[in-house]
């Protein structure tokens, strides 16, 4: 963020690697054989649902907590805790110092990370000039609104410019503004060169920013890739309105047809098989005289993606 | 150790701004100088003039309580005067009875202007303390004993005022005495006469906690009472008080001290008490910066903020530097409350003229004007304050542990609170024993609570200027020190497992295993 900060080589090996990663509580596997590559300056984003193991994996990113099993290589070392100044982390439950000024949090997290007073003072001004907190700067945290007061947060998590920035759920509990803000913050971030691997459960930030994503649940890795791959992962659907009932059931014998499931009012819902494209249903409809009163084609989404994949489990583990 | 540092100078500054903080600062000094300021404003000025009513039917003893409450107001105004002359500059018409260390020569003046002595442009005679007034109107000196006592009622019960010098007051007392009073006074064994029940003096008052007054009149009357069967008994006036003046000594003596030096005075005695201030200073701190550990712990625990600190900085160092920022704000607080004793003893030093002293230092073992001085050799000549900074820092350290640990299984401070009231059950037995260990000092309790390494700081503080046995002295601090490593040590494991932890506290077999793991 300043801009005098170069960025480090973007090539050569991964920001972060895990291998085989498994972390067991007794008879309870929060995190079960996971294997993850994280390009260097990339957003990669850890998507599951609630009591995935996403949290865990992170402590164990950290080094806060140990794996059972598996490795971990972040930054080309295997300890966390020994480049613990070239990391920033905002974990999932936000809370701050009540007492302590905005800026001071701010400054004090930083010196934490190795900046001196001087240095992590104006850092912390400048960011809060950056993010709209400058009249801020002086106000208690408990005089903050939520909001405020997870940006403070967040600017307190990358006030020392680490490389590698872990942000637990950072999208939480934020109006749709706040939103804005926090993406900005990340892609920053990105274009500085730095890496940045985030968890959420909402797909939209992912969609929108994700260079790659990883989705898990129940401890288990389900999907790994951009989110281009993950939405040709599943078919895409044709939505048509039509007449002409009887004749609909040709379409069938189509390659491209892996299921047709009627509407009411005429609607069908054609789900193609693999990555056909949608392109044959239409020119089979018009060669078998079929009057369309609409066609529609939606590609599938990331929220799709993730219903599709995690769907049964996501109703049970709540527990974490 | 930039970082513990770091985490210590946070943990410092928080705390320091604290209105709490603050408050306890300045409430030792405060609460010290109105104990010894508020004694004597009071003396000065607090107590109002009270208005009481004599009624002597005998008629014997009316002139000699007069005459004794008088002689009592004429002393206060002396020593007003005195006051006065030392700490203003005397006019000139008092130049003549001013010696050169400021003390006024009050038999020369007394001789020299007689009764209208204190009559001195600028100086303002104390108000009396006493003052009989007359009955209120309708009632008669002459009416009897009970009927008086019903009749005044009113007056004594506030209902009603009295008008003195056309302003309206109330009626402090009733002092009644009865026709018989000397022949119906109670008497020893040799009492042979077949009086009835004796009714004796009634004082009336809805004051039971001033008993100057009653105290007066009643050694008045039985001095009077006695001088007169003395008397006739064969007993000539001088005779009888040159006999009352007899007085066999008992001084108290203690074999420790050097021959020569044994005669214990006022300065043994404040040696023997002054380690319980100590104590009570120590414990206060300890129980004060237990409280702030706690609340630091908790909050970062409670606001997860614990998180970020932990992908910043180890447990050890976050431990290592909430401790040492915690203590430097008890020492701060300690420094502060004995640099302020100190700074009273020396002020109050300064107001004590020679004279005084040395009037107070020629009665038996030394008096009050002496303390200051005494306290100044004592807290030179003695272990006191090395003792006091030792103890603290370990009396701290130990508990402080057993609070980190406490705090990172809770989540909450209501959670910790529980325990925390266990704790403080155990801190109250040096509480209660404060008083105990001074009388004896190297007696049985004291050792064996010496030897308690949770009691140990309290104990040992309280027994340093009574020359403990070396081998307590010694031995309590190995154990004390050993103890407060296992402690720590203890706490940094327990620490480590339970402050990532939410939800239930963990049970105490989860506690053992979290001590023998890694």
């Amino acid at each position: 963020m300043t801009p005098t900060a170069a960025p480090p080589p973007l090539i050569a090996a991964p920001a972060l690697e895990l291998r085989e990663v498994s972390k067991r509580y007794g008879d309870f596997t929060a995190v079960d054989r996971i294997s993850l590559t994280v390009p260097a300056g990339s957003i990669f984003g850890f998507l599951g649902p609630n009591g995935a193991g996403k949290t865990t994996t992170l402590r164990m990113i950290l080094d806060i907590i140990q794996p059972t099993e598996g490795t971990i290589t972040l930054l080309g070392s295997n300890s966390a805790l020994s480049l613990r100044n070239r990391i920033g982390y905002l974990p999932e439950e936000k809370g701050l110092y009540k007492k302590m000024r905005a800026w001071s949090v701010i400054a004090y997290f930083a010196t934490l990370k190795g900046l001196s007073r001087a240095a992590a003072k104006r850092r912390a001004f400048e960011l809060l000039e950056r993010y709209g907190l400058k009249d801020f700067a002086e106000s208690k945290t408990e005089a903050l609104s939520k909001g405020m007061g997870q940006k403070v947060q967040v600017l307190a998590a990358v006030a020392h410019d680490p490389e590698f920035v872990i942000l637990d759920e950072p999208f939480s509990g934020l109006d749709p503004v706040n939103q804005t803000v926090m993406e900005d913050i990340i892609t920053d971030l990105r274009s500085r060169g730095r890496t940045v691997i985030f968890s959420t459960h909402v797909m939209a930030h992912a969609e929108r920013m994700c260079d790659r994503l990883a989705i898990i649940a129940r401890g288990r890795k389900l999907f790994d890739g951009t989110p281009e791959e993950a939405r040709r992962s599943i078919p895409g659907r044709v939505k048509l309105q039509t007449s002409d009932s009887g004749s609909i059931e040709s379409l069938r014998a189509l390659r491209e047809v892996a299921s047709i499931t009627p509407g009411p009012d005429g609607r069908w819902e054609i789900e193609l098989s693999g990555n056909a494209n949608p392109q044959a249903v239409l020119e089979a409809c018009f060669t078998g005289g079929i009057r369309l009163r609409s066609f529609q084609f939606t590609e599938p989404t990331l929220h799709d993606v993730f219903l599709k994949l995690v769907g049964p489990d996501a109703r049970e583990a709540s527990f974490r | 150790m930039r970082i513990a540092l770091l985490i210590a100078w946070r943990e410092f500054a928080e705390n320091a701004r604290t209105k709490g903080f603050w408050v306890s600062l300045f409430l030792f000094p405060t609460i010290l100088v109105l104990s010894i300021q508020v004694p004597i404003l009071l003396e000065k000025k607090g107590t109002p003039t009270r208005h009481f009513v004599l009624v002597d039917a005998s008629g014997e003893f009316e002139p000699l309580i007069l005459q004794a409450i008088a002689d009592q107001e004429t002393k206060r105004a002396d020593s007003a005067l005195r006051d006065w002359v030392r700490n203003n500059r005397a006019p000139d018409l008092l130049a003549p009875f001013v010696q050169t260390n400021r003390e006024l020569d009050l038999a020369a003046l007394k001789r020299e202007r007689g009764t209208n002595y204190l009559n001195i442009p600028g100086f303002k005679a104390p108000t009396a303390k006493l003052r009989r007034v007359p009955l209120p109107e309708g009632v008669e000196p002459s009416f009897p004993v009970d009927s008086l006592a019903q009749l005044l009622r009113p007056w004594l019960r506030e209902e009603q005022k009295l008008l003195v010098d056309g302003a309206k007051r109330d009626l402090f007392a009733a002092i009644l005495i009865p026709a018989d009073i000397a022949t119906q006074s109670k008497r020893g064994p040799g009492d042979t006469s077949s009086a009835p029940k004796p009714t004796g003096i009634q004082y009336w008052s809805g004051n039971l906690a001033d008993t100057a007054l009653p105290d007066l009149v009643e050694s008045t009357v039985n001095g009077e009472l006695r001088r007169r069967e003395y008397a006739a008994r064969g007993l000539d006036r001088q005779t009888v008080q040159a006999i009352e003046k007899t007085r066999a000594t008992l001084t108290s003596l203690n074999p420790k001290k050097a021959s020569g030096t044994e005669q214990v005075g006022l300065s043994d005695r404040i040696r023997q008490w002054l380690p319980s201030l100590f104590v009570y200073l120590l414990w206060v701190a300890i129980f004060a910066v237990s409280q702030m550990l706690l609340t630091s712990v908790i909050e970062e625990k409670s606001n997860r903020i614990i998180e970020v600190l932990l992908s910043s900085v180890t447990p050890g160092e976050l431990m290592t530097g909430k401790l040492f920022g915690i203590a430097a704000v008890g020492l701060t607080m300690l420094s502060a409350w004995i640099a302020a004793f100190v700074g009273i003893i020396v002020w109050k030093a300064s107001g004590i003229s020679p004279a005084e002293a040395a009037a107070a230092a020629s009665s038996a073992g030394g008096g009050i004007a002496q303390v200051p001085a005494d306290l100044a050799s004592i807290l030179q000549s003695t272990w006191l304050l090395p003792a006091f900074a030792l103890y603290f820092i370990l009396g701290y350290l130990q508990y402080a542990g057993l609070i980190l640990a406490l705090g990172s299984t809770c989540n909450t401070l209501k959670e910790a609170q529980n325990f925390m009231g266990v704790i403080v059950l155990f801190l109250m037995v040096p509480m209660f024993t404060l008083t105990y260990i001074p009388r004896d000092p190297n007696g049985p309790l004291a050792v064996i609570l010496s030897w308690i390494p949770l009691y140990t700081p309290f104990v040992m503080m309280n027994r340093v200027t009574a020359d403990p046995p070396l081998r307590d002295v010694i031995g309590t601090f190995i154990m004390l020190l050993g103890y407060t490593g296992l402690v720590l040590w203890g706490a940094g494991r327990i620490f480590r497992a339970g402050i990532l932890r939410t939800g239930q506290p963990p049970r105490f077999l989860e506690l053992i295993k979290w001590l023998r793991n890694r």
